[in-house]
């Protein structure tokens, strides 16, 4: 088995394995909280996706930064596989967060800075994938979304400080909070297994989806390279008229 | 024109234009009002938003209204809200009301219950105190 094929069969398993976990003690064993009720357990999905849209889209800000510099199309890929993952996760988020707004707020959505600029964050790195796709030269693609990879960043803290600089119907964080975390243990301890499972299922992912681009690319220079039809012999009619 | 040139104008240019977006934008991704800002707008038909928590005692529920007072940073407003309040809607609670403001009474006919970031699993470890007043 060589490294590859490890990263993207093993990987899997290991989510199972702590995703499972994070499943049962997050919906099992941690108390509910005393006001919310079960409806507290969205927290243990709805924050760690949201961590995660943060971490990937500082990871694609890395890889952005990194190709501009080595000008090397592997840190691209990189970048591109953490934008991918990212805006599936901040999706993740925006969808978890109105099921659990509903019942607490009172509505599916409203037009508070937290929300908004989410929202925006959102559409912004669907622009950079949307971007990605304007041009067929690698080199070209490359440049273009690395600038733009390393521009929206700025959302990050923007979306994350949102609810502390303007006053927001969203509630503070509770664990990245510089007065400490207001939570009980047990819950804190859920959360952070619910943390590593998703980090563990972005890990997956990214190897993943490395792979498969590698293989998109290694498709379309073929093609840009080769002068023959692009399925080759492949899709010539059988030979009916010798043998035996 | 140098290599670097090409990212350091449009970075400057593009953090420029954001900085102008949040000096202006913020009185409007402001969410709310506090209960002294709401008693020194002139009375009027113009909707607006009050937030404040929800004063213990407070709450007399009629037919189809609420009348409760809300209060932030010892300023309390009194609010009278027609409709059902959400399901967390109680004495202590934080809330967003949205309609206008009569001079003396909020008249409210939309309600957001606001919960704030403390997850406890017994309701007396709650620090009641945390969103007392709003500015520090």
């Amino acid at each position: 088995m060589t490294a590859n094929e490890h990263r993207t069969t093993v990987w899997p398993w290991i989510v199972m394995a702590v995703a499972g976990f994070h499943v049962f003690v997050a919906s099992m064993t941690v108390p509910p909280d005393a006001l919310q009720g079960q409806l507290s357990r969205i927290m243990y999905v709805h924050v760690p996706a949201a961590w995660l849209a943060y971490l990937a889209f500082g990871i694609t800000m890395l890889g952005s930064a990194m190709y501009l510099w080595k000008k090397d199309l592997k840190w691209d890929r990189r970048a591109h596989a953490s934008a991918e993952i990212g805006v599936m996760f901040t999706g993740m988020t925006i969808v978890l967060g109105m099921v659990w707004a509903k019942p607490t707020w009172g509505v599916w959505w409203t037009w508070d800075a937290r929300l908004t600029l989410t929202a925006i964050m959102f559409f912004v790195y669907l622009g950079y994938l949307a971007l990605r796709r304007t041009t067929d030269n690698l080199d070209m693609r490359a440049k273009r979304s690395a600038i733009l990879g390393v521009l929206a960043i700025v959302q990050v803290p923007l979306v994350h400080f949102s609810v502390i600089w303007w006053r927001s119907l969203h509630q503070a964080p509770t664990l990245l909070n510089p007065e400490g975390p207001s939570m009980d243990t047990s819950m804190v301890i859920t959360l952070l297994i619910a943390v590593s499972g998703f980090t563990v299922m972005y890990v997956a992912m990214m190897f993943k989806r490395i792979e498969l681009s590698r293989l998109e690319d290694a498709v379309l220079v073929s093609e840009q390279t080769s002068s023959g039809p692009i399925a080759g012999h492949g899709i010539t009619s059988p030979d009916l008229t010798g043998g035996s | 024109m140098k290599w670097y040139a090409k990212f350091v104008i449009p970075a400057v240019v593009i953090i420029g234009v954001l900085g102008v977006l949040m000096v202006n934008l913020s009185s409007a991704l402001v969410y709310y009002n506090t209960p002294a800002e709401v008693q020194t707008r002139e009375a009027g038909e113009s909707r607006l938003r009050l937030a404040g928590q929800v004063v213990a005692g407070s709450v007399i529920e009629e037919d189809t209204t609420v009348v409760f007072t809300v209060q932030d940073c010892d300023i309390a407003v009194s609010v009278i809200h027609t409709g059902t309040p959400p399901q967390l809607f109680s004495e202590g609670i934080g809330v967003v009301v949205e309609g206008t403001w009569n001079g003396e009474m909020f008249v409210s006919d939309t309600m957001l219950v606001m919960h704030d970031e403390q997850y406890r699993a017994d309701a007396g470890d709650y620090d009641q105190d945390l969103h007392t007043c709003s500015e520090s």
